[in-house]
């Protein structure tokens, strides 16, 4: 065996200890990559064959060739077919069967009186296909729909919602319809496409409820008959399809299905969760870099002696290299492992929590495999490559020394090269938020700023635990005093360690900053430009909830109560080319609801062929008032319409406003986003707001809340989210707190004598424990404020960058509550990081103690 | 055999027995020995390596327990003890003197004096503080960290570090052993004149004669059991009755452990 590798092999055995946290820190990060890998893929193939296997009768879908695609939506609104093309695709040589798919939004009330979903996967209805082969849900108890009023629902929503067969129940469309379930069905092999809700009525409900007008279908779905293919049966079908309709394979259509899952949500999932554990990793970093400088230190005499001896500087080196690849390779294997364990544990819990995500054998690619095993491999090497180095230049001198503790203090090309860095941090943030707004700018400037942190840290840490371990002396006396200065014992020590804490918290600290800015920002809306009294809306977001009945706008403001009640539909259409998002509505009442802003021209007049545009829109299309502009509509009709008004605020209102009388022609399902109330003088806000709830339970009771209450429940998504966040974020900090422990481990043991001295001269072991308990907390403390000042920067940096680089404001809101909760929280996780070398310290026999060497 | 001489014993230990280890292995360091430290008086222990001296020094100041027999700080059994009054008595009624590593290297030369007394959370006596520190000569010093104080200097603040509490009795092990021999003077006559000024007790460990000329009485332990005591020494004296006890060595050469 080489001699490098023989000196490495019997280091290992001899301080597996030591290397127990950098083992760890790199299984953690591994695991979480590996695991989001694998569950990444597991799920998009679970998907794909769950489509594959619910398409598989449809062999061709009919549907308008046009989409409008609005911003931030991957799915384009296409305009509905006839229904009575199913007769002439009938008569085509090589069609089995026709059916029309309607589909619309339909929520579905619970047992409990809850609507089920609406939190972000969608809430369909449809007609219930009679043929089974094109029927993407096969009937699993029960029967079909036969009668007005009955229907099928899937069964995953039926288990969620507490329906059982013969249960009635609310489903608003959003007019409430009062329906029987008389049928359960399955999609695809699973009980459900996963959170997605599905209600299936007759096709005269369907109608009567999900269309504009009656022998309207969203899509026409087609079975080939036997000898038939695919592409075969769409080229035939083309030539009796109008224009302006088009047909598509079958496989097509569940593709593009699968991608618009896979792309809305399993590729912004798997990035998400990829990028904490990109955060893990860079923690994980700085806490096996730290171990491997301190261990060689540590190892000095030991090193020196081998040069004495006659060990060539590359001899030395590569055995720490050597030991650093074994604990790499092993805790990449391990963590490997752990990620599928963990991939197999979240598949088989999801469903357990009722989270139908569809079965499937777990997928290992060659990707998710290597992947972490490089990434692992690379980070553990990568941070062991200095301290090996340094390693090797030991001097043979070292040897005869009498310390071997590294107590450098930090050097002044360290300081130099820091504030270089921060400065010129400081110069691109300044300028990519203040002078020309510039995302990029900004983000290379947060970078930037995060390295400068790094590099000043051994120069911060000096000052920074004297100035936070200044109560310790006063407070916790000769112990507290001892702590301190411990920790200020080696600087760049205590700064490395702190640093992996620093950049999680700075990243839980950034999230805190910038979700309580979208809050405030959402609050900022909703009372600068909502000028009424209650809101009326349905709890939900994403693609889910079925909105409003338009209807409930006319009931509401026919209360004595009530001065004006103004609902806000959502319609699309192409203007100049470009989809965009339309609010339909009065706009004399929204004029009186909303605070637009500054209005030029007049709402009055609207009209059929009058629009109503925001300034900032107006303005990048060149648009005044007189001016005109051409819509296109999901229905292919184009129409002039005259810009009458620009008005300032968007932030509600949207930024195109038209007529229901307008939008009337084009409808597709008609449905309100939001109701907007405001009450005649002297009513008081509990008395309208009873009368407004009174009439809305006929209309399927959505929420009816007063303007506070209307901004909160908007920012209710966001806390989710940040709960999210924090979990994602434990890892990265736990894997900090980690290297805390494993730093003080190391510490301890070179101490060893000077603890043995501390006993015998009258140290009680509490006193000990404390002492080593408050340099872990002193450590902590410094990492957690260097993280918030750092993070609460980079939110700043985030919030304002954001402002002045898109249309919309942003505001900034510093969360001082949240904030100090966060350092609370890192401050006791030093405290717990502390617990264990603190416990061994003080097992330390004293006679022993003062025996070491 | 017992030796009463004073009316007032700072410490004692009767029927001391320590063995290491068990079963084929075990050694026995210290084979039933009874010993009086006087009050007020400075007490050398001396022996040939491996004669249980360092052993009794551990058992007689708490820092070991005994496997029979008893032990006493003044009229305190420490048998009787759990590790924190173990601790609190050491803290309060003992002080000690290494051969080597006696200070916290982050703390200042005063602080590593009061050590004690912090960790006890007591003033102490200042007067007393403040005349132990003049007595050591290092006034100008007491601001600095032990890394900055040579070897002879380090060892005179422990000194003072020892008798800062006022405690019932000193112990030190080899406190010169690291010194060249005018540092290691310096120490040991501070050790003699601070027992004869303030009545204090030292018992100290050593294997070097000229050290343990400076006491008032040297015991002499070999194979773990007392063999003979000299009063009123000489370096002379003891390096002659060190070369009776063996033959084969002489315990001026003995390294300390």
């Amino acid at each position: 065996m080489n001699a490098a590798v023989r000196l490495s092999a019997s280091s290992l055995r001899a301080h597996k200890r030591r290397f127990a946290g950098t083992f760890l820190a790199v299984f953690l990060g591994v695991a979480f990559l590996a695991g989001t890998l694998v569950m990444g893929d597991t799920l998009r193939a679970s998907f794909d064959s769950m489509f594959g296997r619910a398409a598989s009768g449809t062999d061709a879908v009919v549907r308008s060739a046009d989409a409008i695609t609005t911003p931030g939506e991957s799915e384009g609104v296409r305009a509905p077919v006839p229904a009575d093309l199913v007769d002439a695709i009938e008569r085509v040589p090589g069609v089995a069967a026709a059916a029309p798919d309607i589909q619309g939004a339909g929520q579905l009330v619970g047992a409990d009186g809850d609507p089920i979903g609406g939190k972000g996967p969608p809430t369909l209805a449809g007609n219930w296909i009679r043929d089974p082969e094109l029927n993407a849900y096969r009937l699993a108890e029960g029967r079909a729909p036969a009668r007005s009023g009955e229907v099928v629902i899937d069964r995953g929503t039926a288990e969620r919602g507490g329906l059982h067969l013969g249960d009635t129940t609310t489903l608003r469309t959003p007019d409430p319809v009062k329906v029987t379930v008389v049928g359960l069905a399955t999609f695809g092999g699973e009980d459900g496409m996963a959170q997605v809700t599905f209600t299936g009525m007759t096709r005269a409900d369907a109608e009567k409820y999900l269309t504009a007008r009656p022998g309207e279908a969203s899509t026409i779905k087609v079975r080939a008959a036997p000898g038939v293919g695919q592409q075969q049966l769409v080229d035939r079908l083309t030539p009796v399809l109008p224009k302006g309709v088009e047909a598509i394979t079958g496989q097509e259509s569940a593709e593009e299905n699968t991608e618009m899952i896979s792309s809305q949500f399993l590729t912004v999932f798997t990035l998400f969760l990829l990028v904490f554990s990109g955060v893990a990793l860079l923690v994980a970093t700085f806490s096996i870099h730290n171990t491997f400088a301190i261990v060689v230190a540590q190892r000095t005499r030991e090193n020196a002696l081998l040069r004495a001896l006659g060990a060539s500087r590359r001899q030395v080196t590569a055995s720490t290299l050597v030991e650093a690849t074994a604990v790499a390779v092993t805790a990449s294997l391990a963590g490997l492992a752990g990620g599928i364990g963990i991939a197999a544990g979240l598949q088989a819990l999801f469903p357990a929590i009722g989270f139908p995500f569809p079965e499937g054998d777990l997928v290992v690619s060659a990707l998710s495999l290597l992947l972490p095993l490089a990434v692992g491999t690379v980070v553990c090497l990568g941070s062991a490559l200095l301290p090996a180095v340094r390693a090797g230049r030991t001097a043979p001198m070292a040897a005869l020394r009498e310390t071997a503790v590294d107590t450098s203090a930090a050097s002044r090309v360290r300081a130099v090269t820091g504030l270089g860095l921060g400065a010129l941090a400081l110069g691109l943030t300044i300028g990519g938020v203040l002078v020309t707004p510039s995302l990029w700018l900004a983000g290379v400037g947060a970078v930037l700023a995060l390295a400068a942190f790094v590099v000043l840290g051994p120069v911060a840490s000096t000052t920074a635990v004297r100035v936070l371990g200044g109560p310790l002396d006063r407070l916790r006396g000769v112990t507290g005093g001892l702590a301190r200065r411990n920790a200020l014992r080696s600087p760049r020590r205590t700064a490395a360690t702190a640093s992996a804490l620093m950049i999680g918290v700075a990243v839980v600290a950034l999230f805190t900053v910038f979700a309580a800015s979208l809050k405030a920002t959402m609050d900022q809306t909703v009372s600068r430009s909502f000028a009424g009294d209650v809101a009326v809306s349905t709890p939900s977001f994403g693609a889910g909830g079925s909105g409003l009945s338009p209807r409930l706008a006319g009931a509401v403001a026919r209360l004595p109560e009530v001065d004006t009640a103004v609902g806000l539909g959502r319609g699309v259409a192409e203007v100049d080319g470009k989809g965009r998002a339309l609010t339909v509505t009065d706009p004399l009442a929204l004029e009186r609801t909303f605070d637009l802003g500054d209005v030029r021209g007049s709402f009055a007049g609207l009209g059929t062929d009058g629009i109503a545009v925001t300034r900032s829109e107006a303005d990048k299309q060149g648009l005044r008032t007189g001016d005109r502009t051409r819509l296109t509509f999901t229905d292919g009709q184009t129409k002039s319409f005259t810009v009458r008004a620009v008005y300032g605020r968007s932030e509600l209102a949207g930024d195109y406003v038209i007529t229901r009388a307008a939008w009337a022609p084009h409808r597709t399902q008609d449905s309100d986003t939001l109701l907007a109330v405001s009450f005649k003088d002297g009513v008081s806000t509990d008395t309208g707001k009873a009368a407004v709830e009174k009439v809305a339970e006929h209309y399927g009771s959505p929420e009816v809340q007063t303007r506070d209450e209307y901004a909160q429940s908007s920012a209710a998504g966001i806390d989710m989210m940040l709960t999210l966040v924090y979990a994602l974020l434990a890892l990265a900090v736990l894997i900090a707190l980690l290297g805390i422990a494993n730093t003080l481990t190391l510490a301890i043991h070179e101490r060893t004598r000077e603890l043995g001295l501390l006993r015998a001269v009258g140290q009680t072991r509490s006193q000990l424990r404390a002492m080593v308990r408050w340099e872990a907390i002193l450590v902590a403390a410094f990492g957690t404020v260097g993280g918030l000042g750092l993070g609460a920067f980079l939110g700043w940096v985030l919030v304002k960058a954001s402002d002045g680089a898109s249309d919309s404001t942003f505001a900034f809101a510093m969360p001082p509550a949240q904030l100090a909760i966060v350092a609370l929280v890192g401050i006791a996780a030093g405290a717990l990081a502390g617990l264990r070398p603190a416990g061994r310290a003080a097992r330390l026999d004293v006679l022993r103690a003062i025996a070491t060497e | 055999m017992t030796v009463t001489t004073e009316v007032r014993t700072a410490a004692r230990v009767v029927d001391a027995v320590k063995v290491y280890g068990g079963g084929d292995t075990a050694v026995r360091a210290l084979g039933g020995v009874s010993i009086t430290f006087p009050a007020g008086r400075f007490t050398a222990i001396m022996g040939p390596s491996g004669s249980g001296k360092s052993t009794l020094m551990h058992c007689a100041a708490g820092l070991d327990t005994l496997s029979a027999g008893a032990a006493y700080i003044g009229d305190t059994e420490l048998g009787s003890l759990d590790d924190r009054r173990l601790t609190l008595l050491r803290r309060d009624r003992v002080g000690f003197v290494f051969q080597a590593f006696n200070l916290v290297p982050t703390l200042t030369v005063r602080e590593n004096i009061t050590l004690p007394l912090d960790l006890a959370g007591r003033e102490g006596d200042q007067e007393w503080v403040e005349a132990l520190i003049d007595v050591v000569g290092l006034r100008d010093r007491l601001h600095h960290r032990p890394s900055e104080l040579s070897g002879g200097q380090q060892q005179r603040v422990a000194v003072a570090r020892a008798f800062a509490g006022q405690p019932d009795v000193v112990f030190a092990d080899e406190p010169t052993g690291n010194l060249d021999s005018r540092s290691g003077g310096e120490v040991l006559g501070l050790l003699g004149r601070t027992v004869r000024h303030t009545s204090r007790t030292v018992v100290m460990v050593t294997h070097d004669p000229v050290a343990a000329a400076h006491a008032d009485e040297v015991v002499f332990l070999a194979d773990g059991r007392l063999v003979d005591r000299m009063t009123a020494p000489t370096a002379e004296r003891v390096l002659d009755r060190m070369k009776a006890f063996d033959a084969g060595t002489s315990a001026a050469s003995e390294v300390p452990s």
